[in-house]
């Protein structure tokens, strides 16, 4: 090819990556450059004094009770992540077969997903009302003196989050584990089913070795997706009661923009940073021995 | 008896929103009865009422969200599938690190970007208007990626021939690829405004008064006011739930595709 058309041809790449790439520099990439610089200053909302104070914010975070509050809620309600995993690869090994009623199952299953996390997330309010709700209702009904406080113990409400995640993220990991499951070969199974196997020898066997990659794409991207959320908790709960429901991602948005200080929210922010992309590494480095195309 | 099962297990999936819209027709004594009274003994519509009248009303929360929603979709979409065939199809200087910056901003949290948008914006004068929350909306990097996987899907046959008889970049972009990815732009499109419908994060940073007030927002706001009304917070529920529901029916076949084809790609 000639240099001439190669320029052409620059030229009219940048043509037309030119508009959406102005966007990314404007809302992702310069501000996180200035979220950057941020870090190290004492800048908070509306004060003309900002000073440079190098790494103090990063040494407070580090010095900070509520951070290791933070920090460990963060990482009950990676707990979800798993567990709604698992349960989602049984449901989508059962309508993978025949079943009746399969489409709308699916789509039953997926409702959740779709729907917008603040209006379950008042619907799940009421339902775990400790004194009067119905899940409690429920839990007594059936001979449980003394059902959990679910959102209003410091103790429970975590947990009580993180059921709610459960039943967010399991329509997701569904659908994922349904395409994977569509490619094992039939003779396979076939072949398992001549050799005498068991189904829950099949289950285990087989098909969750098979699908191991798809396990562990879940498990990555539900980590990262989960660590990033706090609309739900802050709709839900603001954090509380106490700080038992502060997740990182949650303590940030308070710092910013309760407290304003934005210098510290920016240090907390990158520790987040931090944190993903320790799973995106993982994700990279399991891709090549795991995933096979 | 698998089918038996698996109803079930699905009815407890939504069994919560089948007590949303039950409660939001129920008398307030009757709210938290016990055994559940699964369908109200007579029909209260006067919580619904509630909701879409008033200085508050969901009318506006909605004509708010829905404007919002389809700028931002439309513009994702032109500008991601422009972004997507440059990528896939045009060799230039400095491609491949192009794009690997694009898929590294993926790996930025929201919360690192907050506040120098929260920052940016006061400066230019658009914090609490909604062109604060259409402007970044219009830009999606999983847009691109998405569309650029399927770009480079198309066989490279057609464009070649395309070529051949004269046709440059921009007619091949418009007249060829883009008809023939129909398919994917609904993907994209149908997941964007789902997301930018159910966006709480971003209407929660960066808008202020209430009528400029998304669905979350004003579901929100009226649960903050009326936290004593039951009923009344699940007849705000159910309105900020049915449009997703509808879209969902309606692009069902498209938002399951894209969300497992991104990820087993992805």
């Amino acid at each position: 090819m000639n240099k001439s058309w190669m320029k052409r041809q620059s030229r009219l790449g940048y043509l037309f990556i030119g508009p959406n790439m102005l966007g990314v520099l404007l809302f992702f990439i310069i501000p996180a450059a200035y979220s950057f610089y941020l870090m190290f200053t004492d800048y908070r909302f509306m004060d003309p004094d900002t000073n440079f104070v190098g790494l103090a914010n990063i040494r407070r975070m580090l010095g900070d009770e509520i951070f290791y509050v933070a920090l460990r809620n963060t990482f009950i309600f990676l707990l979800a992540v798993p567990v709604s995993i698992l349960l989602s690869f049984l449901v989508a090994v059962a309508l993978n077969k025949s079943v009746y009623l399969q489409k709308t199952l699916r789509a039953l299953y997926f409702m959740p997903y779709i729907t917008s996390g603040v209006a379950i997330a008042f619907v799940w309010m009421l339902l775990f009302q400790p004194t009067s709700g119905p899940i409690n209702g429920f839990l007594q009904g059936i001979g449980i003196a003394h059902p959990p406080g679910w959102l209003s113990t410091t103790e429970s409400s975590m947990y009580a989050i993180d059921i709610i995640w459960i039943w967010f993220m399991l329509g997701y990991n569904m659908i994922i584990y349904l395409a994977a499951l569509q490619e094992i070969p039939e003779e396979l199974l076939e072949a398992a089913r001549i050799d005498g196997a068991r189904p829950l020898q099949t289950l285990l066997r087989i098909i969750w070795p098979l699908v191991s990659p798809t396990t562990f794409l879940l498990l990555i991207t539900g980590l990262i997706m989960t660590i990033k959320n706090f609309g739900i908790i802050q709709a839900i709960t603001q954090g509380g009661p106490g700080n038992s429901t502060t997740v990182l991602s949650l303590f940030i948005y308070q710092n910013a923009f309760r407290y304003y200080e934005m210098g510290y929210a920016a240090a907390i922010s990158w520790a987040l940073f931090v944190i993903i992309m320790i799973f995106t590494v993982l994700q990279w480095l399991g891709q090549k021995r795991w995933v096979h195309y | 008896m698998m089918t038996l099962m698996m109803s079930g297990f699905a009815l407890l999936m939504i069994v919560p929103f089948i007590w949303m819209i039950s409660t939001s027709f129920k008398s307030p004594a009757d709210v938290f009865k016990y055994p559940i009274q699964w369908i109200p003994a007579s029909l209260n519509w006067e919580h619904h009422i509630k909701v879409w009248s008033g200085s508050d009303s969901f009318v506006t929360y909605y004509l708010n969200s829905l404007k919002i929603s389809l700028i931002s979709m439309a513009g994702a979409v032109f500008l991601s599938a422009f972004a997507a065939y440059g990528f896939a199809r045009i060799q230039f200087k400095g491609r491949e690190p192009l794009f690997l910056v694009y898929l590294s901003m993926m790996m930025v949290p929201p919360q690192v970007l907050f506040v120098p948008k929260f920052l940016m914006f006061e400066w230019a004068g658009i914090y609490n208007t909604h062109w604060a929350l259409i402007l970044p909306g219009m830009f999606t990097i999983f847009g691109v990626f998405m569309l650029r996987q399927f770009f480079l899907s198309v066989p490279a046959e057609i464009s070649e021939a395309a070529f051949i008889d004269g046709a440059g970049h921009f007619r091949i972009f418009f007249r060829l690829v883009l008809p023939l990815a129909k398919p994917a732009l609904a993907t994209l499109a149908i997941i964007d405004f789902s997301w930018h419908w159910n966006d709480y994060e971003n209407a929660l940073v960066f808008l202020l008064d209430k009528d400029l007030y998304t669905v979350p927002l004003g579901l929100q706001n009226f649960i903050l006011e009326n936290n004593v009304d039951y009923n009344g917070m699940m007849a705000a529920a159910t309105a900020g739930i049915i449009p997703m529901i509808l879209v969902f029916l309606i692009g069902q076949r498209y938002i399951i595709q894209g969300v497992a084809g991104s990820a087993v790609k992805g």
